[in-house]
């Protein structure tokens, strides 16, 4: 396997020039005659290397970057300062060129003829990509043992549900054998079953043919399923770049406690669960003070305790809220990866 | 495993008309409607000239009598018909939802591609709104549109005609790519073009200097040029190589100005949405 890495980013950034809006009527007026512009770093200084064949999950809240990265490393946009690599091409200067080489999904639209059969769909991006026969008919025949679509091919784009698209288009980005292959949330608005079809088929996909794929998403699920390596983004700033066990090891030592005080729906209004939320945070501050990430909430009917066991055991939190409360039931929950995320997103780690 | 393109390569934008023909013929609907409007807009014309001519004390007007324009008048709204594939529109459309992308992460050239992509309307609309109506105004007016070499220029020039209006068509879509709307400059576009290439009115009844102007812009090699060798009856060709050149010479200055328009263009790109 080649070990020069297949997409290269060199220390990336990217303007937006927006126009600043007024409000109203008026504003609107206004904006007719002067017009003041700002600048959005949408982007910021961000480097990374991506090597063959990986899964990459690229992660971050709406907003942060991540389409405009794809967007500019598909050749579409042309980043305001530092390099791209991909296949060792500069992408927005070779953009067909690049195109060649790269397959696309974008789980919010699709690049299927909407009123053709799915299978003409293919047969056109066999022309596009000049496709061998051989190449086209032993992808399809892969794609039949995978996911056992013939009965779609006939199908045009317009009828299908979104699952059935959003698989096609997943397809269709393998079809010309791309060395990369981005997928901007493939799993959007699908149900629990199409998504672990599209999870596994993006897998033997990647398996089969080493196509680096580099995938974007707010579902935690896909993350967990596909990627080995994430890297997070928030605000156009690298934050996270890593694989994902590295990151639960980080997080190893938080536990979230789960405890429950009445099997009463009466004593479980929201309101009652905020107030001992709060008492209970109060109180394990004063008692603790070196247990600085102790965080409490009330969750449904249960009152949830963040705790990082680096700073203070488990059992002694029980022990103390247990001398002053009465404990009808008692979880103990492992961090999730979406927690965890979920604490970056929101300025947990640095 | 990855081909790289090699040389350029006319198949897989022939794959596009496919495809655009295959997509439109699944839409039948709408050739019913487009001809139905047709109908009453020739009712109009119709009408409207009768009077125009009725009130003329002469029956030749500027040079043509009221069958000749009506003739030209007729043509010109089927050429209308099947050259307006709304590119504009799509264009307009596309940049505005970021549906865009999808195009652009195609191996093409995206004034090649989106040509191509509109290829299979043009040759629908062809033969199935511009053909008839042609037939018919050919058998109604038996022996006023002469049938010899000039129908062979007109079928180049009908193309060439086609390439210019596209190339003006895709210029104003991307003025989108600035303005992200695109309705008032559109509804501009269609009057000057309508207008000044003689689609709603032949040249011959412009005033002198107008008619000078218009005669020096590529407006008129859309409709005035295709349809003035059409209507002719000359056995001499000398006078449609002129057309043609004059056709031809707009080919090439608006390729170009389209070409390097979008290529400055697209860097201003910030593709919505996602």
């Amino acid at each position: 396997m080649n070990m020069e890495p297949i997409i290269q980013i060199k220390n990336v950034s990217k303007e937006f020039k927006v126009l600043n809006r007024r409000e109203g009527l008026m504003g609107s007026i206004k904006d007719l005659f002067s017009r003041n512009y700002k600048i959005i770093n949408a982007i910021s200084n961000i480097t990374m290397d991506i090597m063959p064949g990986e899964i990459v999950g690229y992660l971050g809240p709406n907003g942060a970057g991540k389409s405009t990265t794809i967007k500019m490393m598909t050749g579409v946009l042309k980043p305001t300062s530092g390099e791209i690599l991909v296949n060792g091409r500069v992408p927005y200067e070779n953009r067909t060129k690049n195109a060649q080489n790269i397959g696309v999904v974008f789980g919010q639209r699709t690049q299927l003829w909407w009123a053709l059969p799915v299978i003409e769909s293919f047969k056109i991006l066999k022309e596009i990509y000049r496709i061998d026969d051989k190449v086209y008919n032993d992808n399809l025949e892969l794609y039949n043992n995978l996911v056992g679509v013939k009965e779609l091919y006939s199908k045009p784009v317009r009828q299908m549900s979104l699952g059935q698209r959003t698989l096609c288009d997943i397809l269709a980005a393998f079809l010309h054998n791309p060395s990369v292959v981005f997928l901007d949330e493939p799993t959007i608005g699908l149900d629990v079953t199409m998504k672990s079809k599209i999870r596994e088929l993006i897998t033997e996909l990647n398996r089969v043919k080493n196509t680096t794929v580099i995938l974007t998403t707010h579902d935690m699920g896909d993350v967990d399923a596909l990627c080995k390596r994430i890297i997070i983004i928030d605000k156009g700033t690298r934050i996270y770049d890593n694989s994902i066990e590295n990151l639960k090891d980080y997080f190893g030592a938080y536990r979230t406690l789960k405890l429950m005080f009445s099997k009463n729906p009466e004593d479980n209004t929201e309101e009652n669960l905020n107030k001992i939320a709060a008492e209970i945070q109060t109180s394990l501050h004063k008692e603790f003070p070196s247990a600085e990430n102790i965080a409490v909430c009330s969750n449904e009917e249960w009152i949830d305790i963040f705790i990082n066991e680096d700073e203070i055991k488990m059992m002694e939190i029980m022990n103390f809220i247990q001398n002053t409360r009465n404990i009808v039931d008692v979880k103990i929950t492992e961090i999730s990866t979406e927690s965890v995320i979920k604490k970056i997103y929101e300025g947990g780690v640095k | 495993m990855n081909t790289e393109p090699k040389k350029f390569n006319l198949n897989k934008y022939f794959a596009l008309t496919k495809a655009s023909i295959l997509e439109e013929l699944s839409f039948r609907a709408n050739y019913l409607v487009t001809f139905l409007g047709n109908l009453i807009y020739l009712c109009v014309i119709y009408f409207l000239w009768k009077a125009i001519y009725n009130s003329s004390p002469h029956d030749i007007v500027n040079g043509m009598t009221f069958s000749d324009t009506f003739i030209y008048l007729v043509l010109a709204s089927a050429m209308f018909n099947f050259l307006e594939t709304y590119v504009v529109w799509i264009m307009a459309k596309d940049i505005q939802t970021g549906k865009i992308v999808v195009d652009l992460i195609k191996p093409m050239n995206y004034q090649l591609y989106t040509f191509f992509y509109f290829s299979g309307i043009y040759i629908t609309y062809f033969f199935i709104t511009f053909m008839p109506t042609f037939l018919i105004v050919l058998f109604f007016t038996w022996g006023k549109i002469a049938i010899g070499i000039n129908l062979v220029f007109y079928v180049l020039s009908l193309i060439l005609a086609l390439i210019i209006n596209f190339c003006i068509d895709f210029l104003v879509g991307t003025i989108c790519l600035y303005t992200e709307s695109i309705w008032g400059t559109n509804i501009m576009k269609e009057v000057v073009v309508l207008l000044l290439s003689g689609a709603t009115i032949p040249l011959a009844f412009f005033p002198e200097t107008l008619r000078k102007i218009v005669e020096m812009l590529p407006f008129q090699a859309i409709y005035n040029l295709p349809l003035t060798i059409l209507t002719s009856n000359n056995t001499d060709p000398s006078g449609y190589f002129q057309a043609i050149a004059i056709q031809f010479f707009w080919v090439v200055v608006m390729i170009i100005l389209s070409a390097l328009f979008w290529k400055k263009s697209i860097k201003v790109i910030t593709v919505n949405g996602g």
